[in-house]
């Protein structure tokens, strides 16, 4: 096991740059979770983390060791990849034991490793299958089975659940976590679901365009998002953002918005009267009920155990989920509460948080 | 309905093989006839088989001799082309190499024309080129599997791109974080998966060589004559031994044969079915 540290890495292809000098710090026997939309440079750290893409410039350490210039085989890492990428004329027990035959094991040790990793993933009855005779679910623990019987430093796991259907897709992130615990060796996940990422990491990396907007625990990026784009792209679904301007009008601050909706501040915000900000509000912290802001019915989406609605003021769209059922119509009045002390409040110009 | 189609279909195939198996079959009428029957009266059932023809060309020391080096140089090229053409796909395919689609492309200009105009530079470079001391690879049988490549390799580079192609990168890949080096994701991931490909590499590649006459017949004498250039050998001042010729005929048929068989199997499609989702 191992610590990784990532430094001022860049990557470019001729002339054309696409990772800004990331640092990470990932500590010996965390989970890890790079996230971003598509496009974000997350997949093409982690290959550079796995020695697939040579990097630019900077250092990445595995452990001790700068492995820069280390070739994938002696990085003492394993992958998943998103393709699993099972070799297709081996049978699962030649899959999963492949890196203990190129480490030159004895027979019997891969048979006992094969075995052992077989039975923790429930393949034991598979060992003799080709690839194409198993189904997506089993496929992808193969691919699992050969990253965990080698004991590595590192796990590199790219969007290994992107291919699985929702249903599966919700077990496997739960046998992951638990393979995890149990064996508490350092993994670093790539995915553009932040819901794998909330569910899953210890500390999460947002990235976007080649750049890390902020590391954090999950809790903690739900909580104090540093930037609108952190704010949007955690939580779900996501955080409403109203552009606008302080208001000082009538002796109390207030935000009112380019569409003239007024929305009440939290008394300790560090806005200046006639302030351009962007004012949001995750969707969960929304209440409704008498008086409040009137807003106008658009959309109620019920699922059952909770309701969301969609409601407009002018050209403001707001959504809110609530536990209750909501018996108004579209176009009827309602009225939303914001909870005042999860409002967050970013600059207009710079969409940093105030 | 269903069963007249399924007659239809049946009559298609058996016209289908007529026309392609009655000429090897007419073949073997006339190897095992008599010089004197050859010209009377055609007779498409045998009354009588007469087995000479292929006793002198089993007996004949030269036949077999020219029936080796052909053995040997079709093997050969064969063998060495598919192994160069695989690794030159797998560099193609694999590696960011400066202009490599201008010379995938420029490989196959050679056999855009036809084979004759090469006659002159390849005899020329088989004999003045190529030549230590008093040796020169012209009539010998390294000679000829090197000529033969010439235009055999953009052959096999052409047909492997795709099946190397077709390989996804990220097995290479997965098996290189497994801990493979380069020697060994080729030699145990990429080999066995392009094997139909390389199957049908070797057979063309094969055939071609052990069906070509014109190269063979320039920039051969006697070392490494071939068995098609032999075949030429009972054309005669004197006249034409059609019976012999058609005993050599089906002797050179054999090898194909054996050699088909061998790969056949090979060439199973769908191999890569399941090593990544689509």
């Amino acid at each position: 096991m191992a610590g990784v540290n990532i430094d001022d890495v860049y990557k470019r292809y001729g002339s054309v740059q696409v990772m800004h000098g990331v640092s990470i710090d990932i500590e010996d026997g965390e989970f890890v979770v790079l996230v971003g939309p598509s496009g974000c440079g997350k997949s093409t750290l982690l290959r550079m983390l796995a020695g697939l893409e040579p990097i630019s410039d900077g250092t990445i350490k595995i452990g001790e060791k700068v492995v820069n210039e280390v070739l994938p085989k002696d990085r003492d890492i394993a992958m998943v990849f998103q393709s699993y990428a099972l070799y297709p004329h081996k049978t699962v027990a030649q899959n999963i034991g492949f890196p203990l035959k190129m480490a030159k094991r004895p027979k019997a040790e891969i048979d006992e490793k094969v075995g052992r990793a077989a039975e923790i993933l429930d393949l034991t009855k598979y060992l003799d299958r080709y690839p194409k005779a198993l189904s997506g679910g089993q496929r992808q623990r193969v691919a699992m089975g050969r990253a965990i019987v080698r004991d590595p430093k590192v796990f590199l796991f790219d969007e290994p659940l992107s291919n699985l259907d929702a249903k599966l897709r919700v077990s496997m992130r739960m046998e992951i976590k638990e393979l995890h615990q149990r064996l508490k060796t350092t993994i670093v996940y790539v995915t553009h679901d932040q819901i794998e990422a909330m569910t899953m990491a210890d500390k999460i990396v947002v990235m976007r365009d080649g750049r890390v907007e902020q590391i954090g625990a999950p809790l903690d990026l739900y909580d104090n998002p540093q930037n609108v784009f952190v704010a949007g792209f955690i939580g779900s679904p996501s955080m409403n953002f109203v552009k606008g301007r302080i208001d000082g009008a009538n002796g109390t601050r207030q935000f009112v918005s380019e569409g003239g909706l007024v929305l009440p501040l939290p008394a300790q915000a560090s806005v200046a009267v006639g302030q351009e900000v962007i004012y949001g509000i995750r969707p969960e912290h929304i209440s409704i009920g008498e008086g409040g802001v009137a807003m106008d019915v658009v959309v109620i989406e019920p699922t059952g155990s909770e309701t969301q609605v969609f409601a407009r003021s002018g050209t403001d769209l707001i959504d809110a989920v609530v536990k209750d059922r909501i018996a108004a119509r579209p176009g009827e009045k309602i009225g939303f509460h914001i909870d005042l002390s999860r409002v967050h409040l970013f600059d207009g110009k710079t969409q940093q948080r105030l | 309905m269903k069963r007249q189609r399924t007659w239809l279909y049946l009559l298609f195939w058996v016209v289908v093989s007529f026309l392609t198996l009655f000429p090897i079959y007419w073949l073997f009428v006339i190897s095992v006839k008599p010089a004197v029957e050859l010209f009377s009266t055609p007779e498409v059932i045998l009354s009588s088989v007469y087995w000479k023809n292929y006793v002198d060309v089993i007996n004949d020391e030269t036949l077999r001799g020219y029936m080796m080096n052909s053995l040997v140089i079709s093997t050969g090229n064969a063998v060495l082309v598919t192994v160069l053409g695989f690794l030159a796909c797998y560099a193609l395919s694999r590696f960011d190499l400066g202009g490599k689609e201008s010379i995938f492309f420029w490989t196959i200009t050679n056999r855009m024309a036809p084979p004759a105009v090469f006659l002159l530079p390849l005899f020329l470079l088989l004999t003045q080129v190529y030549k230590f001391g008093d040796f020169t690879l012209l009539d010998t049988k390294i000679g000829m599997i090197l000529v033969y490549c010439t235009f055999n390799l953009p052959f096999a580079i052409w047909t492997l791109r795709p099946t190397i192609d077709g390989i996804p990168k990220e097995l290479d890949e997965a098996a290189f974080v497994d801990g493979a080096s380069a020697w060994t994701v080729i030699t145990e991931i990429v080999l066995p998966l392009a094997r139909p490909g390389l199957a049908v590499t070797l057979i063309l590649t094969w055939v071609f060589a052990w069906n070509e006459y014109l190269l063979a017949a320039t920039l051969t004498n006697f070392n490494a004559r071939t068995l098609t250039t032999g075949l030429s050998e009972y054309v005669t001042t004197t006249g034409t031994e059609w019976g012999v010729m058609a005993a050599i005929s089906m002797f050179t048929l054999v090898p194909a044969l054996i050699v088909f068989s061998l790969v056949q199997r090979h060439i199973v499609a769908g191999l890569t079915f399941g090593a990544v989702k689509g």
